[in-house]
């Protein structure tokens, strides 16, 4: 009997230890591979733009075509892409620099937490001038800590209001509203009219930093104030909330919106669910799909007018200095800039270019131009501030909150998380 | 030679022993290790960090709420499971035409992955087009598609039945086969005796399926506990443990936390990790209280 009983306990506790060490992170093997025959081999860790592996546009079929036609004209290097999707690709990085097995490239969406760790080739290590030279001024700051720079635009987006062009003749509104109560009165008409989602706001954790900064932004609110100090709640976002938070009382936006991602919005905006959201020109090939075709775009509404200001996302690629391979790094980047595959990315992916010369190519697009017009002028996330890589899993998580409970309590918490250490 | 011969017995037990030395051991010392570091979002190791991730951890506002909703959800997803899958496996060990057919499409669930079923779950439940919001509509339960009714997985209060719901489903399989397997180990002569002494069904059942089942009860239950707890995929593929962290558990909360503090995250594992042990010790010891009185 006793023996049992001890036989049981050990069962238990074996099982308890694998099952419990199921959990963590696999870590991807490779990395490190000797030079041999003069070779060398790049080791790049890329961000899918498309819909996933096996897609026609994914990650993997794109740079399969960059590196085939690099290899062709550098055949002494090899470049070897891992890419991974989005929601991975953090914290498999973070793995991988744990692991030490570091990659040469890195392409993603924020560079400025590995300055701080000393990781990263300075930029001019890596780009020959000509290709920084003809980077957006703006962009290209952003690419800097303390004055030098680190991180290299790779691709840019920026945010404007999408609106059913059906749905808003079937209710009788006329035109894109341009302030909070004309957009308040479109979507009120919107609802009577049958519209279950006048506006489509995902608050849920895929995006909901990028919809909250753009209501802040109506209200000259935003993550931080002029002087550069964290005011998450300030009275102008508090009073962005509360409003935003009146809407959602009056059913008049997507229901629950602290748990719904932007994908499905827009899915739900492509099927003709939803009246009016903020989008960017990454989400016209998800309406396209849909079969959405009669829809306009306009600037977003703001508290008194439409803003003159916008969401810029730009996404980073950079160069790793643990393995020194600054001299052949370089030749992949000048080859990705100045030949056509920073042209191709723009166009499978419809996201914006980050050089001069891009924006012009780019320019005769009907469907990019308001983002293109608005780019220049665009407000971004304080992504250099180190503490924004860990204050904004929280935002994701709980910023939906303050449209349901109290806004100041919520925003408040978000503050104190800011502040802290 | 002789002294060979003793040595046989580690030739035959040592890769098992590596194994689980490489596998689990070695794993569970990083973790414990990882959660004194102080390590940098981008995963470069700082230096040492004392308890500041465990008092950052338990200063969480939410960790006391996330601590008890995984207590909760693990009792309330196991003895569903349980009783479920004791009356379902009373059904199958009986024979019925099609007996072989219903045991087959029981493993349905269990073999589908589990991440699958719980996307199909959600959309399923979607507020727009969600099958199951389209027949409560038609039954009159909902006014409308679309609306804050017709989106039970956007509040808590609604959402957690869900996710129960869904996790029971793919548990059931599994536990039903192991106490089939159970029942199939009684001898039927014990029923025969008991009929003789004219015990009633409830009687012969209380009294003597349910303690000679008890051994596949209790692996049963031991590992649908340790895999709920540890349960990922069902809630973070239906509310990613939103509205905020109102549907979150420990496991769902410890992955999180991963993508801003690496170090936070790995004392949420060890405290996750201790938490496993406790209710696993706790259950063992009720389990041989039973067996006392019994």
């Amino acid at each position: 009997m006793r023996m049992r009983l001890v036989g049981g306990a050990a069962l238990g506790l074996a099982t308890v230890l694998v099952l419990s060490s199921c959990g963590s992170g696999a870590s991807e093997g490779g990395g490190d591979q000797a030079a041999d025959g003069g070779q060398v081999t790049l080791k790049m860790v890329a961000a899918d733009y498309g819909d996933g592996p096996g897609k026609p546009n994914s990650g993997e079929n794109f740079w399969k075509g960059v590196v085939d036609e690099f290899q062709a004209a550098n055949p002494n290097i090899k470049v070897d892409v891992q890419v991974i999707n989005w929601n991975d690709i953090d914290k498999q990085v973070a793995t991988m620099i744990q692991n030490g097995q570091v990659p040469d490239i890195l392409q993603t969406g924020d560079y400025s937490g590995f300055v701080a760790d000393g990781l990263l080739h300075k930029v001019d290590e890596v780009l020959s001038p000509e290709v920084s030279g003809d980077m957006l001024q703006k962009f290209a700051e952003f690419g800097k800590v303390d004055g030098t720079a680190y991180g290299i635009p790779f691709v840019s987006s920026a945010r404007a209001l999408f609106y059913n062009k059906d749905l808003f003749e079937k209710a009788g509104v006329a035109e894109a509203p341009k302030t909070w109560d004309e957009l308040k009165a479109a979507a009120e008409k919107l609802k009577a009219s049958g519209v279950s989602q006048p506006f489509g706001l995902p608050l849920g954790q895929e995006e909901a930093q990028a919809e909250s900064f753009l209501w802040m932004l109506g209200n000259g609110g935003g993550y931080k104030d002029d002087a550069g100090k964290w005011a998450i709640n300030s009275p102008q976002n508090v009073e962005t909330f509360t409003y935003v938070k009146g809407l959602v009382d009056a059913g008049l936006t997507t229901p629950n919106p602290g748990t719904k991602d932007r994908k499905t919005v827009w899915e739900d905006f492509g099927a003709g669910k939803v009246g009016m959201v903020n989008g960017g020109p990454m989400s016209i090939p998800i309406f396209d799909a849909a079969g959405l075709k009669n829809y306009g775009v306009a600037p977003i509404p703001g508290k008194t007018g439409p803003l003159d200001t916008t969401l810029g996302v730009m996404d980073w690629i950079m160069a790793f200095n643990k393995n020194g391979r600054a001299e052949e790094i370089k030749k992949f980047f000048d080859f990705f800039y100045t030949g056509s595959a920073a042209e191709k990315i723009s166009e499978t992916y419809k996201l914006l270019p980050v050089t001069n010369g891009g924006i012009e190519k780019l320019s005769g697009d009907e469907k990019l131009k308001p983002f293109l017009d608005a780019l220049p002028n665009a407000s971004f996330y304080p992504f250099q501030d180190e503490k924004w890589a860990e204050l904004n899993p929280a935002i994701k998580q709980t910023i939906g909150g303050a449209v349901k409970d109290d806004p100041a309590a919520v925003l408040g918490e978000l503050q104190k998380t800011a502040e802290a250490g | 030679m002789r002294r060979l011969r003793a040595l046989e017995p580690l030739a035959w037990i040592g890769p098992a022993v590596v194994l689980i030395a490489v596998v689990v051991l070695w794993p569970v010392v990083e973790m414990i290790r990882s959660s004194f570091l102080e390590i940098s979002r981008v995963g470069v190791v700082r230096g040492w960090n004392g308890f500041d991730n465990y008092d950052k951890l338990f200063a969480e506002k939410d960790f006391a709420d996330i601590m008890v909703r995984s207590v909760v959800w693990v009792v309330a997803v196991v003895v569903l499971t349980v009783v479920i899958s004791l009356a379902l496996a009373q059904l199958f060990n009986q024979r019925f035409p099609g007996r072989k057919v219903a045991r087959w499409a029981l493993i349905a669930p269990w073999a589908a992955s589990v991440l699958m079923t719980a996307i199909v779950f959600r959309w399923m439940l979607d507020p727009e087009v969600g099958v199951i919001n389209q027949i409560r509509l038609r039954l009159g339960l909902i006014d409308a598609l679309g609306g804050a009714s017709a989106d039970q997985l956007g509040d808590a209060s609604t959402a957690m039945p869900w996710l129960v719901f869904v996790a029971v489903f793919v548990s059931v399989p599994f536990t039903t086969y192991a106490l089939l397997a159970g029942l199939a180990t009684i001898p039927g002569d014990v029923y025969e005796a008991a009929k003789m002494d004219g015990a009633s069904r409830p009687r012969t059942y209380w009294s003597i399926t349910l303690p000679l089942l008890r051994p596949a009860l209790t692996v049963a239950v031991l590992i649908n506990m340790m895999n709920v707890f540890n349960s990922f995929p069902i809630i973070w593929a239906m509310t990613h443990g939103q509205p905020g962290y109102s549907t979150a558990t420990s496991t769902i909360f410890m992955f999180i936390l991963k993508s801003s503090d690496i170090g936070e995250s790995a004392a949420m594992s060890v405290v996750n990790f201790g938490m496993v042990l406790v209710i696993t010790a706790v259950f063992l010891k009720i389990s041989r209280w039973n067996r006392a009185v019994a």
